[in-house]
């Protein structure tokens, strides 16, 4: 899984796009969509940011066993501000 | 049936050296019994070590750990072998120094070298800002009893010459907190030192037999199907972390979890360099660096930070953590790498393990063990074999049930929030 399809900027580098989370799956409130997930080893629905590109908020199918890129379409209806955070680290 | 082997010792090795057929493999090869009094699954650490307190504390006689691959094939193969307890949140690190402890003891309580070395843990800061968020933490550790000694610069070169401060650093480190205690221990060691000690007490390790479902009868779990047929069990603990995820999904079971890559490398081997273990941040990136015995600079990272099971390492994380080490330590910039490799992490949505009962009142859940896996093993083995035993969580574990979420109680290390990719 080292490329990636931007709906603007086509076939790039998965390095310049910023994972941002995994979109709730689990049917319920507020506290199954926060705190909750249903492991599906073989799709994940998550959000990404072409982040080093266009800055496209994007909506991106994947499976995680094979790592292949399924789907990518454009995210509409998120404020840019809403940045991917850092990532995790051992504190 | 018990298993007696030889006991180590220097007289042993000596009567090793003349006898032709002293060394005998660690553990049998068994094949599964019809019924268990407790199945574990997965032969890792965390499961090693359960099934071995089952067996000692708890006078189990009838014990079984199935494992899906070879022992000691996941994440007990595949981090970076630190052991510390230099947290921050009380939960934390009352757990990890009960495990740090059980660390410094476990060569002798399991007869069996796992190359405990007390070369410090050395936490270090590029500002004055830092040095207070490193003191915050180190007064922590030390009203908790556990050693934490803040190092100003004079310190700071005295306990880790290599960070020579004439050398053209990217950023000026101006101190760092240590922990004396923490350190590194042999991994692979402590798998197979308490699968020895496990067979040894009786336990039946049975490899290459893949848990593919969960046997019910009225509510009850009853033991599993595998793929070398079903195993009766009146207790069943999954110990399968970097797969709890998995585990949620054959049980039904939504989990606060999500699968990722943690990636490791090694350098080819120099001469001895890195006398601790050295954790820096900086910026947007972070390494930690050890040296091995051989030579070799162990180093890790941050997260790949994708949801991943391909245990395929992302490359550009690769290139941040070098750039990461260099920045650390310019006189490393020249010598190449030899090796890296990729475990799939339990991230849980606070950072923190997950030891409890799942779904069903004789199943239990030893997982969601995000960064802190490898160092966490003696202590998740005793008190996960206390929880499995007399059916309550000890004290020490007692935070690391799975309601916290719904009822607030988060143990949130970072205040990361509940994002599994940014713990």
């Amino acid at each position: 899984m080292s490329l990636f399809t931007c709906p603007f900027c086509g076939l790039r580098n998965l390095e310049e796009f910023a994972f941002h989370k995994t979109l709730p799956n689990v049917p319920g409130g507020v506290f199954e969509a926060t705190f909750l997930r249903r492991d599906t080893p073989e799709s994940s629905e998550e959000h990404w940011q072409h982040r080093y590109g266009c800055r496209a908020w994007l909506r991106v199918s994947r499976n995680p066993s094979s790592g292949d890129v399924l789907e990518v379409e454009l995210l509409t209806g998120m404020a840019a501000s809403d940045g991917p955070a850092g990532r995790g680290s051992a504190r | 049936m018990p298993n007696p082997r030889p006991r180590y010792s220097a007289a042993a090795l000596l009567r090793a050296r003349f006898s032709r057929n002293y060394w005998k493999p660690l553990w049998r090869r068994a094949r599964p019994q019809p019924q268990y009094d407790v199945v574990v699954v997965g032969a890792g650490g965390h499961g090693l070590a359960t099934a071995y307190h089952l067996a000692r504390d708890h006078g189990y006689k009838r014990i079984a750990i199935v494992e899906k691959n070879i022992l000691g094939y996941g994440n007990v193969a595949r981090n970076t072998t630190i052991v510390r307890s230099n947290y921050l949140c009380p939960e934390n690190h009352y757990f990890y120094e009960d495990s740090l402890r059980r660390y410094e003891a476990l060569s002798r309580t399991l007869n069996y070298n796992v190359m405990y070395s007390p070369r410090g843990v050395l936490d270090l800061a590029n500002s004055d800002d830092e040095m207070v968020v490193l003191a915050r933490r180190g007064n922590a550790m030390r009203l908790a009893g556990i050693d934490a000694e803040l190092l100003d610069r004079r310190g700071l070169l005295r306990f880790a010459p290599e960070l020579d401060p004439t050398l053209p650093r990217r950023y000026e480190i101006v101190g760092g907190l240590v922990q004396r205690r923490g350190g590194t221990v042999r991994h692979d060691a402590v798998a197979w030192g308490y699968a020895r000690a496990a067979a040894a007490l009786g336990v039946d390790i049975i490899e290459r037999c893949e848990v593919t479902g969960l046997s019910v009868a009225a509510g009850v779990a009853t033991g599993v199907e595998t793929t070398l047929g079903p195993i009766g069990a009146e207790r069943i603990v999954f110990a399968v972390a970097g797969h709890t995820g998995a585990i949620g999904s054959m049980l039904g079971i939504p989990l606060p979890v999500e699968t990722h890559l943690l990636q490791a490398m090694v350098s080819e081997p120099i001469k001895p360099l890195v006398g601790s273990v050295l954790i820096y941040m900086y910026g947007h990136a972070e390494v930690y660096i050890t040296q091995s015995d051989r030579g070799g600079l162990v180093m890790g990272g941050a997260l790949d930070g994708i949801p991943s099971y391909t245990r395929e390492p992302v490359w550009h994380r690769l290139e941040e953590v070098v750039q990461s080490a260099v920045a650390l330590l310019p006189q490393v910039a020249g010598i190449r790498i030899l090796r890296h490799w990729a475990g799939t992490n339990d991230q849980t949505m606070d950072g923190s393990p997950l030891l409890d009962r799942l779904g069903y009142d004789n199943v239990f859940l030893n997982g969601g063990w995000c960064y802190g896996g490898f160092k966490a093993i003696p202590a998740s083995g005793a008190a996960c074999a206390q929880l499995v035993a007399t059916g309550s969580a000890p004290d020490l574990i007692r935070a690391f049930r799975l309601s916290r979420f719904a009822t607030g109680h988060v143990v949130d290390e970072k205040g990361a929030g509940p994002f599994p990719v940014r713990q």
